[in-house]
């Protein structure tokens, strides 16, 4: 019920959240929940982009780890080898991933459905593969070492509680940003590129301008938690940002719901804190996820959100008939 | 604890690692490239079977199964349990694993493609994804992460040829993939029931008419798909060795066959997995092996932005 | 006078098929123009190949005098060029007011930047967008739907929605194809008060309609197709009595 009103009003909500977001941390009673919340944060702003590109505008992008990936070894690199500060690293990451977006996005996005989906698959592993060849430069598959610790305008962001609260801000502008993109002009003509391409071009939307524009965006949305990841863990290397995440990212998308901002960060929240309570969950990591996907797709195609506020919706309707029903004999 | 899931497989052979033991410093130039067209050709042969996979189906539903690797990996592993725990000579375990894959594949059409109503291309690709993933899972936790080794079916005496050698089991590959090949033309192209399943994709509604039921031609191609795979499993798996997250890479790559020929045009596919099997092979001899799975990605991107009909295929008109 | 719109030598062929066949035709301004012909002529083919949703075989499309044949569709539609679809293509998971005010897209220019950011003019603009959104569902009597999800609409509801959204890009030249197949008696009479009003605000209209009374009704001018050809045109009583059109709509044998 509440999801429900704050659909209707984002804004309300987003106080809310901002709120939940701060009294976090006094809940949690031990120090390794803040690590899985940050986790969660980092993932919730790739999910949120995810969200905007395949939820709101219905294309779909299989290789998302690779821009997540990019923003870490970008900055990792340029920490690690020539000492630049983070703030160096994330504005050079944005301008080079901002750029490749651009470049590969004008040729992808003219592709559909499963080409599309094996075109962002095939992306994402030429970026892997670099990852791990280009040892010179990423130390190979055995990863990256020595990126320095979080550091702002010479504040250091050295405790997990500290880089809890930076996570959260980086996670409620995004959320901001995201929020009015959807309400606007631009979230529209999203939306109608999604229901209709045809109807949306003769209109007058620009429909490669705004798949572009919104691939790029949401690349610079992973870019930001690659940076924030690679300066919490300060060591990376490739296995974190192959195919396997790509899909994980892609099922939190699903689980939270298509083209829901709130329901992103719901499925990027229970993904990412499953296996961290359930440890039968290891092995069979892979497999739920596959199933989670499959169920998820035939019972609530629209997300498991979605459907969960579908069936309380009929729920509350039944219960209204019921109650009409039954007044005239009363 | 975080393996690299996603790539770890590599085929374990070919001109920069594996089993041909030959030596080439007493090679010249020329026979070296024979060498690894020989190699190429072999590796395409297996990439255009698991091709004809993603066709068959294509043909029939114009949906792309992205768990086709996975039938490629159960038809490998299958056969290993079928020599393993029952004692099967090699012959009788591989029909054995075709006929499990062919159910497999049976079971998730039923099970996982059917069920949704009037669903949407992405979620037909998720579900075909939520499989993959699933069936992955599931044979970790059957065979465990090990590679298993099955023995070449007729010895590992390389057979000389111009200065270059060919493994036995490369004549097998090609072999199969000849036969399969053939037979999936006849089929299609000679009997009811294959020019049926053809029909029922481009005309669903007059499929009908003639009184063939689209449900079961589906059902049909995802069974013949699960064998084709299933057999490059078999045929591959003495030289490359069987491991349960084989079936990524072995899909990937199969899929390019099929864009590089031209999807939907069964000579293209096969067309499509030899040229990729030789310019992945020179690329690794010549280039580095490192960046050789990066080279048919290459090769994939470029052909779907500026061919996505493929060299073969033609361009169908959309319908407004 | 000079046509709005103008086709030379327009030909589309689908293999063998030549839905439009070297057609000239000519709309001109502030008419009401109908296209008729049987099923098959190659109607829907004609605007998909004007708007250029498919590209043509091979000719040429003036648009007030400046070729139009290979821009984007988008930019067409910028120029002043809109139509709907015979079968609906409404954005169907969004509000009939979203759909609407997507219509508005192009008289407004809210970016992802100044969107993202809600500067000042976006908010004024989003607000100016929203209310003339609501008149344009005012003028068309879906006022009282404004917030239902259009995929949920009566089937009527959503032509008349189409024809909404269309308007409200202020077109010069909006082009309808079968706007009331599908429609009953009633829903077809308002059609016909609707297309009548549109004609008021200064867009001219290209009709395609089988529904042969609503044609002769409202339109001063008709055109008819017949395999891709122009085989008559003229006042609505004219065709009537034409020998080509009967034949066409008849059958050879
Ligand atoms: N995308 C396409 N591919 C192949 N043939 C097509 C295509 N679109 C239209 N056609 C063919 O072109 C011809 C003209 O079709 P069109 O839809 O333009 O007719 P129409 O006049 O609009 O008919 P109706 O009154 O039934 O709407 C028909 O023979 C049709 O089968
Ligand atoms: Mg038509």
């Amino acid at each position: 019920m509440m999801t429900l009103s704050l659909m209707k009003k984002p804004l309300a909500g987003f106080v809310l959240f901002s709120i939940l977001l701060l009294l976090l941390p006094f809940t949690v009673t031990n120090d390794y929940y803040i690590n899985v919340l940050i986790i969660i944060g980092i993932n919730s702003i790739i999910v949120i982009g995810l969200d905007l590109l395949v939820g709101y505008t219905g294309q779909i992008s299989l290789g998302h780890a690779a821009f997540y990936g990019l923003g870490a070894y970008i900055t990792g690199i340029l920490s690690a080898r020539w000492a630049w500060p983070p703030i160096g690293g994330l504005l050079i990451s944005l301008v080079m991933v901002g750029i490749l977006a651009f470049l590969i996005g004008i040729p992808t996005l003219k592709l559909h459905g499963h080409y599309l989906a094996m075109a962002t698959l095939g992306l994402g592993i030429i970026v892997f593969i670099f990852f791990q060849e280009l040892d010179f430069l990423t130390g190979g598959p055995s990863g990256l070492v020595g990126i320095a610790p979080m550091s702002l305008f010479g504040i250091p962001f050295d405790s997990d509680l500290s880089y809890y609260y930076l996570v959260s801000a980086f996670l409620l502008a995004t959320l901001l940003l995201s929020i009015n993109v959807v309400r606007s002009r631009v979230g529209r003509a999203l939306r109608a590129i999604h229901g209709s391409e045809v109807a949306a071009s003769v209109l007058g939307v620009n429909i490669s301008r705004f798949k572009v524009g919104i691939f790029v965006l949401s690349a610079l949305y992973a870019v930001t938690a690659g940076w924030l990841y690679a300066h919490y863990i300060t060591f990376i290397s490739p296995s974190s940002f192959g195919f396997m995440f790509s899909i994980k990212l892609i099922t939190m998308v699903v689980i939270g719901s298509l083209g829901s901002l709130w329901g992103a960060i719901f499925g990027a929240a229970l993904l990412t804190s499953l296996p961290e309570f359930l440890v039968v969950f290891e092995n069979y990591e892979t497999s739920v996820f596959g199933l989670i996907l499959i169920l998820v797709m035939i019972f609530m195609p629209r997300g498991l959100m979605r459907g969960l506020e579908d069936l309380i919706k009929r729920m509350i309707d039944l219960g209204r008939q019921n109650l009409k029903e039954r007044s005239p004999t009363s | 604890m975080n393996r690299p899931q996603a790539l770890c497989y590599k085929i374990k052979w070919g001109p920069d690692t594996g089993p041909p033991r030959y030596d080439h410093n007493n090679m010249t130039f020329e026979q070296q490239i024979l060498q690894y067209l020989i190699t190429g050709v072999t590796v395409g042969s297996i990439y255009a079977l698991i091709g004809m996979g993603f066709n068959i189906i294509y043909n029939s539903t114009e949906i792309i199964n992205f768990a086709q690797g996975e039938f490629v990996m159960l038809g490998g592993l299958l056969t290993v349990s079928g020599m393993q725990l029952l004692h099967l000579p090699v012959p009788f375990a591989a029909i054995l694993a075709i006929v499990g894959v062919s159910l497999i594949g049976i079971t998730l059409d039923r099970a996982a493609i059917r069920p949704p109503k009037d669903p949407s291309p992405i979620t037909l690709i998720i579900i075909t994804i939520g499989a993959s993933i699933f069936i992955r899972g599931m044979s970790s936790l059957i065979w465990g992460k090990e590679p298993y080794p099955i023995p070449a079916f007729s010895g590992e005496e390389p057979i000389p040829f111009f200065g270059a050698v060919i493994q036995p089991q490369s004549v097998w590959v090609m072999g199969v993939a000849l036969i399969v090949v053939l037979s999936l033309r006849q089929f299609f192209g000679r009997t009811l029931t294959g020019k049926a399943m053809m029909a029922s994709a481009v005309q669903p509604r007059a499929a009908k008419l003639v009184g063939i039921e689209a449900s079961y031609m589906v059902l049909l191609s995802f069974a013949l798909s699960g064998a084709v795979g299933a057999a490059a499993g078999i045929v591959i798996a003495p030289m490359s060795m069987v491991q349960y997250d084989m079936g990524v890479m072995m899909g990937l790559k199969g899929f390019c066959a099929a864009i590089i020929g031209g999807i939907g045009h069964p000579l293209g596919v096969v067309f499509g997995g030899v040229i990729l099997g030789i310019v992945e092979s020179l690329g690794a001899g010549l280039i580095s092996s490192g960046y050789k799975d990066a080279i048919a990605f290459v090769i994939l991107l470029l052909m779907l932005f500026f061919r996505p009909q493929g060299i073969l295929g033609k361009t169908k008109g959309e319908r407004v | 006078m000079n046509p709005v719109l103008k086709t030379e030598g327009l030909s589309k062929h689908f293999g063998g098929v030549k839905a439009l066949d070297q057609l000239d035709l000519e709309i001109s301004k502030g008419a009401i123009q109908s296209i008729i012909g049987p099923n098959g002529a190659g109607k829907t083919t004609l605007f998909n190949v004007i708007s250029n949703v498919i590209p043509p075989t091979g000719g040429e499309v003036l648009f007030n005098g400046v070729k139009i044949t290979r821009k984007q569709t988008h930019t067409i539609a910028a120029m002043g060029l809109t139509r709907t679809f015979q079968n609906l293509r409404l954005f169907s998971e969004m509000t009939v007011l979203e759909n609407v005010m997507v219509g508005m897209h192009l008289r407004s220019k809210g970016g992802f930047f100044s969107s993202a950011l809600k500067l000042p003019w976006v908010f004024r603009e989003e607000r100016r967008i929203r209310e003339e959104s609501r008149e344009w569902l005012r003028f068309v009597g879906l006022h009282d739907h404004t917030d239902r999800i259009a995929g949920s609409l009566p089937f009527g509801n959503q032509r008349i929605l189409e024809l909404a959204r269309a308007l409200a890009s202020k077109p010069q030249l909006l082009m309808l194809d079968e706007p009331a197949a599908g429609l009953n008696m009633r829903e077809t009479q308002d059609m016909v008060q609707l297309i009548s009003r549109i004609r008021d605000l200064d867009i001219t209209v290209v009709l395609v309609e089988h529904d042969m009374d609503l044609v002769m009704e409202v339109s001063e001018r008709v055109t008819v197709l017949d395999q891709g050809r122009k085989i008559a045109e003229g006042d609505p009583e004219a065709i009537r009595k034409d020998e080509a059109v009967l034949k066409a709509y008849l059958g050879e044998e």
